[in-house]
C-alpha cells in the first residue's frame, strides 16, 4: 500500500472566497485564529476540512453531526442566534468537529459544534445548552476496513 | 488576582461594558447574572476546558488519510456556501 505516497502527491486544495469561513472569536483554545476555509475533498465525503487559512498544515475534521445523530437537538443560546444573525434554522450550517484517535476510532463533539451562517459565512463554535445530553466524544460508526 | 467582598445585588463592571451581578447566595452556591456583548463568549471553566482540550486533540497537523463511515450516506456538508 502506498497511502503515505499518495497523500504527498495530493493536489494541494486551492481555498476559493466562496467557502472561507471567518470565526470572530476562534475555536475554544483557538481563540487567536479567526479565519478559516472549508473544503470536501472527493472520496472524503461525508467529512470535510475545516482548515486554517494562513497556514494548510493545520486543520481539523468536521462532518454534519445530523447525519451521524439525525435526532440530534442543538439547543443554541439566544445571544449566540443573535451574534451570528441567524433568521431561521436553513441559514444554519452545523458543523461537528471530529477526532480522529486512531485507524479504528473516530468520535465527534456533539457538546460544541460550530455554527456557521451560510450566508455571511460567519461562525461560532456554540456550547449547545443541552450539552449534558450529549457526548464530547460521540463514537463514529467506522467501516470495516478490507483486509 | 483582584479579590472583591460583594454582597446580593450588587455587581462589579469590567471594562466597562460586562457587567457582573450577584443575583443570590444560597449557602456555597453563588448565582451570577453576567451582562456582556455577544461578541464576549461567556463559559462555564470546567465546560470550557473539555471542549478546549476536545479541539486541540481534534487538531491534525498533518493531512493524515481519513476513515470510512459505516453505514452514512456519503455527503459531505455543503462546503459551497452562497457568497456572503
Amino acid at each position: 500500500m502506498k497511502c503515505a505516497e499518495t497523500i504527498e502527491l495530493e493536489t494541494p486544495v486551492i481555498p476559493t472566497a466562496t467557502n472561507a469561513v471567518r470565526i470572530p472569536t476562534g475555536l475554544l483554545g483557538f481563540e487567536q485564529i479567526k479565519e478559516y476555509v472549508l473544503i470536501a475533498k472527493p472520496g472524503e465525503e461525508p467529512f470535510a476540512w475545516l482548515q486554517v487559512q494562513d497556514n494548510s498544515a493545520l486543520a481539523f475534521v468536521v462532518i454534519d453531526p445530523f447525519m451521524v445523530l439525525p435526532e440530534y437537538q442543538p439547543d443554541i443560546p439566544t445571544t449566540d442566534v443573535e451574534f451570528l444573525g441567524l433568521k431561521n434554522s436553513d441559514d444554519a450550517l452545523l458543523l461537528g468537529i471530529v477526532t480522529v484517535h486512531s485507524a479504528t476510532k473516530a468520535t465527534v463533539n456533539l457538546k460544541g459544534p460550530i455554527v456557521v451562517n451560510r450566508h455571511t459565512h460567519i461562525a461560532k463554535q456554540i456550547i449547545i445548552m443541552n450539552a449534558a445530553d450529549y457526548s464530547i466524544e460521540h463514537p463514529l460508526p467506522l467501516a470495516e476496513t478490507v483486509a | 488576582m483582584l479579590i472583591l467582598s460583594r454582597k446580593s445585588g450588587e455587581s462589579i463592571i469590567i471594562d466597562g461594558h460586562i457587567h457582573v451581578k450577584i443575583v443570590r447566595v444560597e449557602g456555597d452556591v453563588v448565582k451570577l447574572g453576567i451582562e456582556a456583548p455577544s461578541s464576549v463568549p461567556v463559559h462555564r471553566k470546567e465546560v470550557y476546558e473539555v471542549i478546549q482540550r476536545s479541539n486541540q486533540q481534534a487538531l491534525m497537523k498533518q493531512p493524515l488519510p481519513l476513515p470510512k463511515l459505516a453505514g452514512a450516506p456519503k455527503v459531505a456538508p455543503k462546503t459551497n456556501l452562497p457568497k456572503p
